[in-house]
C-alpha cells in the first residue's frame, strides 16, 4: 500500500517536473530573445532589462533553469502583458469556470455511457447495438467544436431554447455541458463496452451463471465490479484530454473559462499567460489523476495488499 | 469467412447427418462478430473514399479557384451558381475551399501520423524488448505525456515558433507517439516469451537482429491499425489547433479556419460552417470505422492462429 502510494506521488511529480522542464527549454529554445518574448511587444529597453537580470539571462543556462525553478515555486511565472497582472492570478481566476465544466460534463458523461456501454457489452454484435455502436464512432469522430456550434445554431437560434454565450444562467451551462459529454459519452460508452464484455465472456461469470446467480447481479455485482478499476483507469488519464475539449468548446460558447484566455493569449503573444495556463492545467489534471489512482486501494484489494501492479 | 462457409458443404458430402444448420452458424456469436467487422470496414472505406478521393483529386476536379473573390457572388446557398457547397463571406467557393483545405490537413495528418507511428514503435520495441532502465525511461515518459493536457502546450510551441506547417505537423506527431509506443511495449513482452525468441538466441542471432526481423514483424500489424486510427485523431486535432488561431496561417484555407471564419454569418449563412464539419466528420468517422473494422479482424486472426 506504502509503496503503491509512492510510487503514484513520484510519478505526479516527476510529469509536473517534466512539463516544466519542456516549458523552460521551448522558451529558451525559441527564436528570438525570451525576455523580448516575456516582455510583450510594448516593452522599453529599461523593462527588457530588467526581465533579464530578474531571470538571469546574462548567466548560463543551469543557473537559468535554477532561477527559473526558484520563481516557479514562489509562484512567479511572469506578468500577463494583456491584463497587466501576475498571469498566475489571471489563470486561477477563470479556472474554477472551467472545472466547473469539466465536472459537470463528466457527470453526465458516466450517468449516460455506463448503462449504455454495458447494454452494448450484453447485446454485441446484433443489428442494433451495430447501429448505436456506429453512432458512438461518429459521435467520437465529430470535431468537438463544431458540434457545438451546431447544437448552438439548432437550440439557441433556429430554436431560441437556450442563451447562446457566456454564464448568465443555469440554461447556459446546458449546451456546453452537451457538447463536451456527447465526446466523453461515446469514449466511454466504448470502454465500458470492452471491459464489460471481456467480463462476461470470463469462465468465472459462466460458473456463477451455473450456479444461478440472477442476470442483473450477474452484470453489475460482478462483470461491472471487476470492470471498474481498468474504467476508472482510463477516465483518470482521459481527463487531461477532456480538459483539452472543455478548452475548445469554451471558445465557442464564450465561456469565461480558460478557452478564451488561451486564445486571446495566442492572438496577442502572451507568452506568460499561455505558460501560465500550460502549468495550471498540467497541474490540475496530475492532481485528478494522483486522486483516482489513489481511489484504486478502496476498488481492488490485491493493490491494497501490494499483490498487483497497476501501470 | 470461408471456414463458415466451408464447415456445411464438407458434411453434405460425407453425407452425415447434423444438427448443424447453417441457419445456426449464421447466427453464431463468431459468424455475427465477423459480420458486424465487415460492416464497419465496407462503411469505413466509403465513407473514406468519398472524402479523400476528391480531395487527392482537388486539382483535377472542374472546381473554381480556391483564392477567387467574388463580392456579387457572396453568401450564395448551396447547389446554386454552379456552387455545389455554396459560397462565402468573400464570395469564393467553399467546396474547393474545403478540398484544397483537406490537401493540407492530410498532408500534416499522415506526415505526422507517420513519424509518431515510426517512434512510437521504435521507443516501445526498445522498451518491451529491453526492459531494465530503457523500459522505465520510456514508460515514465508515456505515462507523464498521456496524463498532461497537451493542447496548451501545443499551443505554446506553436505561438512561439509560429504556426509553419512542419511545426504543427512535428507537435502533432509529438502529440500522438505515446500511443503506438504503449501497444508495440506491451505486445513484444508476450512476444519476447514465446520460444522462436529463445531458439533464435540459441542460435547465436544478436538480440537486435531478432527484435528488427522477427519480433517487430510479428507485432506490426496490430501497430498499423492503431496508427490509422491516429490519422483520425490527428486530422480532428489539426483542425482544433486551426480553429483556435494555431493552424496553418493563410494563404492556405484549412478546415478549422473556414469554420471559424464562418461563425460569424452562422444565423444568415449555415452551410460555411455545416458543411465544412460534415465533411471532417465523414473522413473521421469513415477512418475510425475502418479501423475499428480492421482491428477486430486482426485480433481475431492473432487468436486463431496463436
Amino acid at each position: 500500500m506504502l509503496t503503491y502510494v509512492a510510487k503514484r506521488l513520484s510519478q505526479s511529480l516527476l510529469t509536473i517536473f517534466l512539463t516544466v522542464s519542456t516549458v523552460f527549454v521551448l522558451i529558451r529554445m525559441a527564436p528570438g530573445d525570451p525576455a523580448y518574448a516575456l516582455a510583450g511587444p510594448l516593452a522599453s529597453t529599461g523593462d527588457l532589462e530588467k526581465i533579464r537580470t530578474s531571470m538571469g539571462l546574462n548567466e548560463p543556462l543551469f543557473t537559468q533553469y535554477g532561477i527559473f525553478l526558484k520563481e516557479l515555486a514562489a509562484g512567479n511565472i511572469g506578468k500577463s502583458y494583456s491584463f497587466q497582472a501576475p498571469a498566475l492570478d489571471v489563470v486561477l481566476g477563470r479556472l474554477p469556470n472551467t472545472i466547473f465544466l469539466a465536472v459537470l460534463a463528466i457527470l453526465l458523461a458516466i450517468v449516460v455511457a455506463i448503462p449504455l456501454g454495458v447494454w452494448m457489452a450484453k447485446r454485441a454484435d446484433t443489428k442494433r447495438e451495430l447501429g448505436v455502436n456506429v453512432l458512438t464512432i461518429a459521435g467520437q469522430s465529430m470535431p468537438d467544436f463544431w458540434i457545438g456550434i451546431m447544437l448552438l445554431t439548432l437550440f439557441a437560434v433556429v430554436f431560441p431554447i437556450f442563451p447562446s454565450s457566456g454564464f448568465t444562467s443555469w440554461s447556459g451551462v446546458v449546451l456546453p455541458v452537451a457538447t463536451i459529454a456527447i465526446l466523453q459519452i461515446a469514449l466511454v460508452s466504448r470502454m465500458v463496452r470492452r471491459e464489460v464484455g471481456s467480463n462476461l465472456a470470463a469462465p468465472y461469470l459462466t460458473v456463477a451463471r451455473a450456479r444461478g446467480t440472477g442476470e442483473q447481479k450477474l452484470t453489475w455485482a460482478y462483470a461491472m465490479r471487476n470492470s471498474s478499476i481498468p474504467i476508472l483507469t482510463t477516465l483518470g488519464t482521459r481527463f487531461a484530454g477532456m480538459l483539452n475539449g472543455v478548452v475548445v468548446v469554451e471558445v465557442v460558447f464564450n465561456w469565461p473559462g480558460l478557452g478564451s484566455l488561451v486564445v486571446r493569449a495566442l492572438e496577442t503573444r502572451d507568452y506568460p499567460l499561455i505558460q501560465a495556463t500550460v502549468l495550471v492545467t498540467s497541474v490540475l489534471a496530475v492532481g485528478v489523476q494522483l486522486l483516482i489512482d489513489l481511489c484504486y486501494p478502496l476498488l481492488d484489494p490485491r493493490v491494497r495488499l501490494g499483490k498487483v501492479s497497476v501501470a | 469467412m470461408s471456414t463458415i462457409n466451408e464447415i456445411p458443404l464438407a458434411a453434405q458430402a460425407m453425407k452425415r447427418p447434423t444438427a448443424v444448420t447453417k441457419q445456426l452458424l449464421k447466427r453464431s456469436s463468431a459468424a455475427r462478430r465477423e459480420r458486424s467487422a465487415k460492416v464497419k470496414m465496407v462503411l469505413g472505406a466509403f465513407l473514406t473514399a468519398i472524402v479523400v478521393l476528391p480531395i487527392v483529386l482537388a486539382q483535377v476536379l472542374p472546381l473554381p479557384d480556391v483564392d477567387a473573390q467574388n463580392i456579387t457572388s457572396r453568401f450564395l446557398p448551396p447547389l446554386s451558381g454552379g456552387h455545389l457547397f455554396g459560397t462565402d463571406q468573400l464570395g469564393r467557393d467553399i467546396l474547393s475551399r474545403v478540398l484544397h483545405g483537406g490537401q493540407v490537413s492530410l498532408t500534416i495528418g499522415v506526415l505526422a501520423v507517420v513519424i509518431s507511428g515510426v517512434v512510437g514503435v521504435v521507443l516501445g520495441a526498445l522498451a518491451g524488448f529491453f526492459g531494465g532502465w530503457v523500459d522505465a525511461v520510456v514508460s515514465r515518459l508515456i505515462e507523464a505525456q498521456l496524463s498532461l493536457p497537451l493542447l496548451m502546450m501545443l499551443l505554446l510551441v506553436v505561438a512561439l515558433f509560429g504556426p509553419s506547417i512542419p511545426v504543427i505537423t512535428f507537435v502533432i506527431a509529438i502529440a500522438q507517439w505515446p500511443e503506438p509506443a504503449r501497444l508495440t511495449r506491451s505486445l513484444v513482452l508476450v512476444e519476447r516469451e514465446k520460444p522462436y525468441v529463445q531458439a533464435a538466441k540459441v542460435l547465436g542471432l544478436p538480440q537486435i537482429t531478432t527484435l528488427v526481423k522477427h519480433i517487430i514483424p510479428n507485432v506490426i500489424n496490430q501497430v498499423i491499425v492503431v496508427v490509422l486510427l491516429l490519422l483520425a485523431t490527428a486530422v480532428l486535432m489539426e483542425s482544433a489547433l486551426s480553429f483556435l488561431g494555431a493552424g496553418p496561417q493563410r494563404p492556405f484555407a484549412t478546415w478549422g479556419r473556414i469554420i471559424s471564419d464562418g461563425q460569424d454569418f452562422l444565423t444568415t449563412s449555415w452551410w460555411i460552417v455545416t458543411l465544412p464539419g460534415a465533411v471532417i466528420a465523414i473522413l473521421v468517422v469513415g477512418v475510425n470505422l475502418l479501423a475499428d473494422g480492421l482491428r477486430d479482424r486482426v485480433r481475431r486472426r492473432k487468436e486463431t492462429t496463436a
